[in-house]
């Protein structure tokens, strides 16, 4: 199967890697089989290059079903994974997008727990400094909030 | 600058993080003050499940001032209807999974402590009280101060059931008899399940308050004492003694599994006593009862008849009612339809199980002339009977019956198939037949029984029916729960 990132970078992966996107598996199914390169405007080349690593080495994995939100934890990655999310910022938020563009919802989730993980334990400041976040609150907003929810103190 | 997933662009993305931290509670708290978006992203999943047991006391009365007025009203009649809030609010508020929740929960949730104190505030007074799995009855402070204050919550007070297991909090749970003892004075109805092999601090701390409790009521009528059956235990450690306290009030005594113990003799001072019952205990126990006794039922596993015909002999002529079911066949069953017959005349209720169909069941039946319940489960004829030999039978059965029989129980026996015998023979003016589902196997019974509900007599139904003032209740398989005779015998 040849992908096409936004810069035009062609890639050459096997249809079974590809099928870890949703989206591919629905294109290739639709449009039976081609020599024509699958555009894919919103992915660069570098980011693709990453998601293809990961669909390869989750190649085998079966096929994972939607799970209760309320199950969800941040501490099940695996030590590939987690090395695979050794990013920087930047790259991380665009694995994101491309995971969710591309519905490759295994990467999603990984990537998203990376983020929750990067949360985890942190005061409101310390969040804002890592994500470049402006607090946009009025002092009266803030004090309401921090009412409302003050029981999440209690010990 | 911010990825767009982090500054509202892609909410669906920024909420797939967030609901990892579902479960930390400390970071959702931080992103809700991080910024206006974070705070609206965050709060949904802070409080998506908000009576789960992490969540703090404080937080109750920030979610009752979240509730609109209609919910508010809901919250108003579940409190209405009394300590079942539980359930009440559970399922007109509630979504199913907060249900789950709140049913897993004990009385330590902040919620239910919140709900019964509101309960306690309401002015409600409590009738009945049954205390079962203590282990999860841990009062907040606040509630026992406000059991203290209002005192008007067990003062009517007059049905009690209480556990008393060995794993108890019994802090918890004696403090909440000192605080009956102090509030009511009315208790007619003490139901105690007993365990034994009680620790000694069982034995110092729970015992003397539960004595203080049965002392301290005016005019306890019954007393119920259940036991473990394979113990058949002797110590009670004073509460059946405490017993004497109720001498003149104390009419019903049920005792279930108990072995024998002289404590028991504290119930030949309670001259009012004329109910008695035990299941499954050391039968030397009615030894100790000299008389007065209207009510006696007696079940249990082989009894040991010699002693029952004892105290036939001693208060038989008062006895009203009887009941005696042996688990495993009546040994010497002669002996007890003779101690019946010679000396219970004025036995007005009758119920027997597993008893051999003889001459002398006969002649004991067709002696009662103030009968008018009679029980006869699983009627014994011989093993080799023939229909024609069990016809006669029946026919003897339906002609002794004295006229003042009404209700007639032959629910278990095997003369189902020859039913319309016994309705062709008998005299007695019946008022309910207790009959089983043999006697609507055969068709031709099928045919009369339906007869009988429609109101459409064939022409051989008509002989008995016009004596008769009749009407069936078909029983199936297990009469026990609806029969009318154990309801009579309840009362």
């Amino acid at each position: 199967v040849k992908l096409t990132s936004s810069e035009g970078t062609e890639f050459i992966i096997d249809r079974k890697v590809a099928e870890k996107s949703v989206l591919l598996k629905n294109m290739l199914e639709d449009v039976g089989e081609s020599d024509m390169a699958i555009p894919l405007p919103n992915v660069t080349g570098p980011i693709l290059n990453k998601v293809i690593d990961y669909c390869t080495h989750h190649r085998d994995d079966p096929f994972v079903s939607q799970e209760d939100d309320s199950k969800k934890v941040s501490d099940d990655i695996d030590d590939w994974d987690a090395e695979f999310c050794k990013v920087d910022q930047g790259t991380l938020f665009e694995l994101i997008l491309s995971a969710n563009y591309l519905d490759i919802k295994p990467l999603l989730d990984l990537t998203c727990k990376t983020v929750a993980n990067m949360i985890k334990g942190k005061t409101p400041d310390e969040i804002r400094k890592t994500f470049n976040i402006t607090n946009d609150f009025t002092p009266e907003e803030e004090e309401h909030v921090r009412k409302e929810n003050e029981w999440c103190e209690e010990r | 600058m911010a990825s767009k997933v982090l500054m509202g662009n892609m909410p669906e993305l920024m909420e797939n993080i967030l609901k990892n931290l579902n479960n930390e509670l400390d970071s959702l708290y931080s992103c809700a003050l991080v910024s206006r978006h974070w705070c609206k992203m965050s709060i949904p999943i802070l409080w998506q499940d908000p009576f789960s047991s992490k969540r703090k006391p404080l937080f109750i009365p920030i979610y009752f001032s979240s509730l609109d007025e209609n919910e508010k009203f809901a919250l108003k009649e579940c409190l209405k209807e009394g300590l079942k809030l539980k359930n009440g609010l559970i399922s007109k508020l509630g979504k199913p999974e907060l249900r789950q929740k709140l049913l897993s929960d004990s009385w330590t949730n902040p919620l239910i402590t919140l709900q019964f104190k509101l309960f306690l505030e309401s002015g409600a007074t409590l009738h009945k009280l049954d205390l079962y799995h203590f282990e999860y009855l841990k009062f907040e402070s606040e509630i026992f101060l406000s059991l203290e204050q209002n005192e008007q919550f067990f003062s009517r007070l007059q049905d009690l059931s209480l556990d008393v297991i060995p794993v108890l909090d019994i802090e918890n749970i004696t403090k909440l008899l000192r605080i009956l003892a102090k509030n009511t004075t009315k208790i007619s109805v003490l139901a105690l399940d007993f365990y034994s092999n009680y620790e000694s601090r069982l034995i110092e701390k729970l015992f003397p308050a539960l004595i203080h409790l049965i002392k301290s009521q005016e005019q306890l009528r019954k007393f119920i004492l259940n036991c473990p059956k394979e113990d058949y235990p002797t110590a009670f450690h004073g509460i059946v003694s405490a017993l004497e306290s109720q001498k003149n009030s104390l009419q019903e005594v049920k005792l279930d599994g108990c072995g024998f113990s002289a404590e028991f003799e504290v119930l030949n001072n309670c001259k009012n006593l004329e109910t008695f019952r035990i299941r499954c205990c050391n039968t030397n126990l009615l030894k100790i009862l000299d008389y007065n006794i209207s009510t006696l039922e007696i079940v249990g596993f082989q009894i040991d008849v010699p002693t029952i015909v004892q105290i036939l002999g001693k208060f038989g002529i008062l006895l009203q009612r009887f009941k005696f079911e042996s688990e495993g066949g009546i040994w010497e069953e002669s002996l007890l339809i003779e101690a019946l017959k010679s000396f219970c005349p004025n036995i007005t209720y009758l119920y027997i199980t597993d008893i051999g169909f003889s001459t002398q069941l006969l002649e004991l039946i067709g002696n009662l002339q103030k009968l008018q319940f009679l029980s006869l489960g699983y009627l014994r004829f011989a093993y080799d009977i023939t229909e024609e030999e069990l016809k006669i039978r029946v026919m003897q059965i339906a002609k002794i019956l004295p006229s003042t029989l009404q209700y007639l129980d032959l629910a278990n026996t095997w003369v189902d198939s020859v039913i319309d015998i016994l309705l062709n023979h008998c005299n007695a003016p019946l008022r309910k037949l207790l009959i089983g589902r043999g006697s609507l196997d055969n068709e031709k019974h099928t045919k009369a029984h339906y007869g009988v509900f429609a109101g459409n007599w064939s022409p051989n139904l008509n002989i008995w029916s016009s004596k008769l003032n009749f009407s069936y209740q078909i029983i199936w398989g297990d009469f026990n729960r609806n029969s009318p005779f154990l309801q009579f015998f309840e009362k």
